[in-house]
C-alpha cells in the first residue's frame, strides 16, 4: 500500500511551479488519493477495485489574467510544465476585474482526519465486511452495494507564501437488499474511519426494510404528509446547496435566495449551516485557495442569512471569503460541501405516531432540477416507501415521483429528528441531517414497482 | 506504451492471474469558456496511468496506478490478484468470458484538423465573437460560449495475446444565453445544451457548428422566454426535436438495455432495468416506427472505436427492430449468461477505472420527413426543444424530462411560445405512442459527454443519432 507523500516532498515539487518567472502569482493545488472499493451484487463480490493517483493543478496570474493547467505528473518537471502551459493561456485572457489576489500567508488549524488503519484497509478486510453484511439478508433476498475505504492528502501552496496540507481518510458502506415479493431495503454509513463501519448493522437495517417493503401497493399521486429519513433529507439539502447557497449564484441573481437575505424562507425550526471544522463531518480545514474554512450560517431559525464565498465572489460582494472555494477552474463559484441541518427533539417513532395519513420515505433516486429559482426538483422514491395510517406504518407502497419546491417543503416542516446521520446524495457529498416530517409534499406521478 | 501494458499483463500472470488485461491510457483535454466577452477560463489537463484487470479462479480484481516504474506495475499487478482472491470470500459462479479473437491492431478516429494544433487565439476569437453577437440582444444577462477538446490514447494488452492501440479525438462547442427576470431564469442553448455539440472529429466540426450565425437567435429566444407563459398542464400530442430525442433514447432505451443493469450488477447505485433477459424478440418496447441500432462503427460518434476495452471488435447491433426489443449491450462476462457473445460495449473512464458496459452510439433509425413536416402534420399539440433536465426511476420506467423551450402547435403551425416545459411518462407506453419519426434530413449524430455510471463513478462520452419525433397522449407541464 502507498503512504502519505507528505508536506516536504509536496513543497519541493510545488516549488518548481512557484518559481515560474515573469508572472504576478502562482498557486499550486495538489491532491493524492488512494483507496479500494469492494462492490457487490446478488450477494457476491463482482467488481472490486483499487487505484492511486496524484493531481497537480497550477493557477498562474499575470496582470489579472488567469490560466489553469493540471496533470497527474507529480514531479518538478510536471509542475513546471503545468505552470508554463497556464502562463501561455494568460496571453489570451482579458484581466479579471474581480481578481482578488491569492490567499495571504495565514495559519490553518490542524485537524486529525487521517486514520492509518483506514488508509491501509486490505481487500480481504473489505471483503470480510461485505460478507458480514450479506449474511444479514434473509433467504430469498440478495444484497448489493459498495464498501469503500480511501485516503487523500490535499495541499495548496502559493507565491504569497501560503502553504497548507491535510491528510484525511473516509470509509463508507452502502447496501440495497432486494428479494421476496418486490422487497427493497436501503441502508448506508459514512465515516472518517473504517472503525465507524458496522457492516452487520447496515445489513440488518437494509434487510428489515427489504422484508417490510414486499408486495407494495399502488398509491395515487397527490399531496401527502411525508416523513423523510436522513438519506432522503440529503437530496433536497444537496440540491439547495447547488441552487441556493453559492455566493456567485446569489450575486448574479441565479440563486433561489437571491434578494432574500434576512427573509423567512423556511419554518422557524430550520437552521442550516456549513462547517468543515466539525468532527461530525468529513471536511478538511481549508479550501482550494488555501483559506481556512469557517462555520457559516446559511439559514438560521428559518431566515436566510447568507451564502458561502470564495475570494472572488467575496470581493464582488464586499465581504470576506468564508473558505468555500472549489478547485480551479470553478465557474460555478463557491459551494458548501459540509452541510448540517440542525437536529430537533423528535424520534422517528414520534413522527410516525403523530401522523394520521402519510408516507415514510427511505431515500430518493436520480433527482434533478425543474425550476432553479423556485428551488423545484423532481425525483423518485426507492428502496422502501411506506404508507402510514393512524400513527402506524400500515403497508409498503410503490415508488412515486415527487415534483416539489424545496423551500416550500422546508416551510412545512413540523417535526425534526433528534438524531443526525451523514447521508449521501446521488450527485453531492454527504450532509449531516436528521429525519424531517413535512406536512405537504407533492407527488406528481407513480411507477410500477 | 503498449510495452508497458504487456509488462503489466506479464506481472499479473506471475502474480497468479489466470487471465489478465491491462490498459495504459493517456488523456489530454482543453476547455475554454467565455462569458460576456470575458474569458472565464482556459483549462488544460493531462493524465497517464495503467489499469490492470485480472481473473483468479473466476473472480475479478482490478488495480490502477499512475506510477509506471516497473516495480510499481508489479506491485499493482500483485494487488489486483490480491483483490481477486479476496472476492472469493463470497462464493459465486466463476466468471466465464465469451471468446474473442485476440488481435494486434491500431485504430484512430478520423479528423481533418487536430484541434490541439489550432492556436488559442483562434479559439478565443470565435468564442468572444459569439458572445459579442449574443450581447447585442437587449435583455440578455449572460452570453456564454465554450469549446472542449479531448484526446485519448489507449494501449490494451491481454494474456490471450491481444495488442491494440487506439486514439480518439473529440471536439465540441456551444453557446448559451441566459436571461434573468423577476423570479425567473431562462436559458437557450445552441446547438445543444450542456456545452453544445460534441463529436469524434477535429476543428472542422467546430467550424461547421454555426455558433456565430445562431448567436442572435439563441439569445433572443432566451429573452423572449422570460415573458412567455408557463407550459400548460395537459395531456396532448408532443413533438420533440432531435436533441431531446437524443436524451429520451439515452435514458429510456440506452440504459435499460445494458445487460449488467438487467443482471442486477448496478442495483445499489444507478439501479436495474425493467427489461428481462427473456424479453429478446418478445417485448414490444415501442411502436412499429421505432428501430434502434447500437453502432460502434459509426464515423463521428463519441461511442465509436475499433475495439472495446476488452479487445472486442466494434459492432453494429440491432436493439429494437420495428418496436420489438432484440438485443442487449453486453460484455464478455455478461453475454454468456444469456448464451451470447459480447456485443463489444465495455468501456472504461480513463486508466484508473475498470471497464463497464456503456452505450456506444445508440441511435434511432430515420424514417421520413423533416421536423417541419411533422409539425405541419400535427393539428394540435406542443413542440419542445433542447433538453434541460432529466430524471428516471431505478428500473427506467417512470421518467420526467424538461426542455428549454416549447411552442403550441395549431393546425400545423408553431404559435405561442411556452417557458419551463416538461413532460412525463412510462417508458414503453411513451415509445409505444410514437407515430412519427423524422427522416435523414433532420437526423443528427449527437454526443452525450456526461454519462455517469458505476462505483467509483465513471463518466463516458457516448453517441446518439436522433431525429425529431412525435408522441401521442403525453402529459406535459408538470408543476410542483
Amino acid at each position: 500500500m502507498p503512504g502519505i507523500i507528505g508536506p516536504d516532498e509536496i513543497r519541493r515539487v510545488s516549488q518548481a511551479a512557484l518559481e515560474l518567472p515573469g508572472v504576478d502569482g502562482v498557486e499550486v493545488m495538489f491532491m493524492h488519493e488512494w483507496g479500494g472499493l469492494t462492490r457487490f451484487a446478488s450477494s457476491a463480490i463482482h467488481q472490486s477495485t483499487w487505484s492511486e493517483d496524484t493531481a497537480i493543478s497550477v493557477r498562474v496570474v499575470s496582470g489579472g489574467r488567469i490560466g489553469v493547467a493540471s496533470s497527474n505528473d507529480f514531479s518538478p518537471e510536471g509542475a513546471r510544465r503545468c505552470a508554463e502551459s497556464a502562463k501561455e493561456m494568460t496571453q489570451f485572457i482579458a484581466p479579471d476585474p474581480l481578481y482578488p489576489g491569492l490567499a495571504p500567508k495565514q495559519p490553518v488549524p490542524e485537524r486529525d482526519r487521517f486514520d492509518e488503519a483506514t488508509a491501509g484497509t486490505t481487500p480481504e478486510q473489505r471483503a470480510g465486511g461485505v460478507a458480514a453484511l450479506v449474511a444479514q439478508a434473509s433467504d430469498g433476498f440478495v444484497a448489493a452495494g459498495a464498501f469503500e475505504t480511501s485516503a487523500a492528502e490535499v495541499a495548496v501552496a502559493n507565491s504569497e507564501g501560503q502553504f497548507c496540507w491535510a491528510p484525511s481518510t473516509q470509509a463508507s458502506l452502502t447496501a440495497v437488499i432486494t428479494g421476496g415479493e418486490g422487497g427493497n431495503g436501503f441502508a448506508e454509513v459514512f465515516g472518517g474511519s473504517v472503525a465507524d463501519i458496522d457492516s452487520e448493522a447496515v445489513g440488518r437495517r437494509a434487510a428489515v426494510k427489504a422484508s417490510a417493503s414486499q408486495d407494495p401497493r399502488p398509491l395515487s399521486p397527490g399531496r401527502y404528509t411525508v416523513i423523510l429519513e436522513p438519506s432522503a433529507v440529503s437530496t433536497p439539502l444537496g440540491f439547495l446547496a447547488w441552487m441556493g447557497f453559492g455566493g456567485r449564484a446569489l450575486l448574479e441573481g441565479r440563486s433561489c435566495f437571491s434578494g432574500k437575505e434576512g427573509q423567512q424562507v423556511a419554518a422557524k425550526s430550520i437552521s442550516i449551516y456549513d462547517d468543515a471544522t466539525s468532527p461530525l463531518t468529513l471536511g478538511i480545514a481549508f479550501d482550494f485557495e488555501g483559506v481556512p474554512r469557517e462555520r457559516t450560517d446559511l439559514v438560521k431559525d428559518g431566515i436566510f442569512v447568507d451564502a458561502v464565498y470564495d475570494m472572488r465572489s467575496a470581493k464582488q460582494a464586499g465581504k470576506q471569503t468564508t473558505g468555500h472555494a472549489l478547485p480551479p477552474p470553478n465557474p460555478e463559484g463557491p459551494l458548501p460541501l459540509n452541510l448540517f441541518l440542525e437536529p430537533g427533539d423528535a424520534t422517528l417513532e414520534d413522527m410516525i405516531a403523530s401522523t394520521e395519513r402519510g408516507l415514510l420515505i427511505t431515500r430518493f433516486h436520480y433527482s434533478n432540477i425543474v425550476h432553479p429559482v423556485e428551488s423545484t426538483i423532481t425525483g423518485m422514491t426507492r428502496d422502501g416507501t411506506f404508507w402510514i395510517e393512524n400513527g402506524e406504518v400500515a403497508y409498503p407502497v410503490r415508488n412515486l415521483r415527487f415534483t416539489q419546491s424545496i423551500v416550500e417543503a422546508l416551510s412545512h416542516v413540523t417535526m425534526i429528528g433528534r438524531e443526525t446521520e451523514l447521508a449521501s446524495e446521488f450527485f453531492f457529498s454527504a450532509s449531516r441531517v436528521p429525519a424531517l416530517k413535512i406536512d405537504s409534499f407533492n407527488f406528481s406521478s407513480a411507477s410500477d414497482h | 506504451m503498449l510495452d508497458v501494458a504487456k509488462q503489466a499483463v506479464e506481472a499479473a500472470k506471475v502474480a497468479g492471474a489466470d487471465y489478465a488485461d491491462a490498459r495504459v491510457a493517456s488523456e489530454e483535454s482543453e476547455a475554454l469558456t467565455v462569458r460576456n466577452q470575458e474569458m472565464e477560463g482556459i483549462d488544460r489537463s493531462s493524465s497517464l496511468g495503467v489499469g490492470i484487470r485480472v481473473l483468479v479462479n473466476g473472480y475479478w480484481g482490478f488495480a490502477a496506478t499512475a506510477r509506471l516504474e516497473a516495480h510499481e506495475i508489479e506491485r499493482t499487478a500483485r494487488l489486483a490478484v490480491e483483490i481477486a482472491r479476496a472476492a472469493s470470500r463470497l462464493p459465486s459462479e466463476p466468471v466465464a468470458l465469451s471468446e474473442v479473437e485476440p488481435v494486434t491492431a491500431t485504430w484512430s478516429s478520423s479528423m481533418q484538423e487536430d484541434p490541439f494544433n489550432v492556436p488559442l487565439e483562434e479559439k478565443v476569437a470565435l468564442l468572444m465573437e459569439a458572445t459579442r453577437r449574443m450581447q447585442q440582444v437587449k435583455g440578455l444577462t449572460f452570453a456564454e460560449s465554450g469549446l472542449d477538446f479531448y484526446r485519448v490514447k489507449t494501449h490494451f494488452a491481454s494474456s490471450e495475446g491481444a495488442a491494440i492501440s487506439q486514439t480518439s479525438v473529440h471536439s465540441g462547442g456551444g453557446i448559451e444565453g441566459t436571461a434573468i427576470g423577476e423570479g425567473e431564469i431562462q436559458r437557450r442553448s445552441y446547438p445543444n445544451s450542456f456545452r453544445g455539440h460534441i463529436a469524434a472529429a477535429g476543428w472542422e466540426h467546430i467550424q461547421r457548428l454555426g455558433l456565430l450565425e445562431e448567436a442572435e437567435r439563441t439569445a433572443s429566444e432566451a429573452v423572449q422566454l422570460l415573458n412567455a407563459r408557463e407550459c400548460p398542464s395537459e395531456v396532448t400530442t408532443l413533438v420533440v426535436d432531435s436533441g431531446q430525442v437524443e436524451l429520451q433514447i439515452h435514458e429510456s432505451i440506452g440504459h435499460p438495455v445494458e445487460l449488467d443493469r438487467v443482471l442486477g450488477m448496478e442495483e445499489a447505485y444507478a439501479g436495474s432495468s425493467f427489461v428481462r433477459p427473456g424479453d429478446r424478440g418478445k417485448l414490444r418496447y415501442a411502436s412499429d416506427l421505432v428501430s434502434i441500432i447500437a453502432d460502434a462503427t459509426l464515423p463521428g460518434g463519441l461511442g465509436s472505436f475499433g475495439f472495446d476495452d476488452e479487445g472486442v471488435p466494434a459492432q453494429r447491433i440491432p436493439i429494437i427492430v420495428d418496436g420489438i426489443f432484440q438485443n442487449f449491450l453486453s460484455s464478455r462476462e455478461t453475454a454468456p449468461v444469456i448464451g451470447e457473445k459480447s456485443s463489444g460495449a465495455m468501456r472504461a473512464d480513463g486508466w484508473s477505472n475498470l471497464p463497464l458496459i456503456r452505450m456506444t452510439n445508440i441511435s434511432i433509425e430515420p424514417r421520413e420527413g423533416s421536423l417541419q413536416d411533422i409539425i405541419g402534420d400535427t393539428k394540435d399539440g406542443i413542440f419542445m426543444a433542447t433538453n434541460q433536465s432529466w430524471s428516471i426511476d431505478d428500473h427506467r420506467v417512470n421518467f420526467q424530462f424538461g426542455c428549454e423551450i416549447a411552442w403550441r402547435i395549431k393546425d400545423g403551425k408553431l404559435t405561442e411560445m411556452y417557458r419551463n416545459p416538461n413532460y412525463t411518462g412510462i417508458t414503453t407506453e411513451f415509445w409505444g405512442s410514437c407515430d412519427a419519426v423524422g427522416g435523414r434530413e433532420d437526423w443528427t449524430l449527437w454526443g452525450t459527454p456526461n454519462c455517469g455510471k458505476g462505483q467509483p463513478g465513471q463518466v463516458a462520452r457516448v453517441g446518439h443519432g436522433a431525429a425529431p419525433a412525435r408522441f401521442r397522449d403525453v402529459r406535459v407541464g408538470v408543476r410542483g
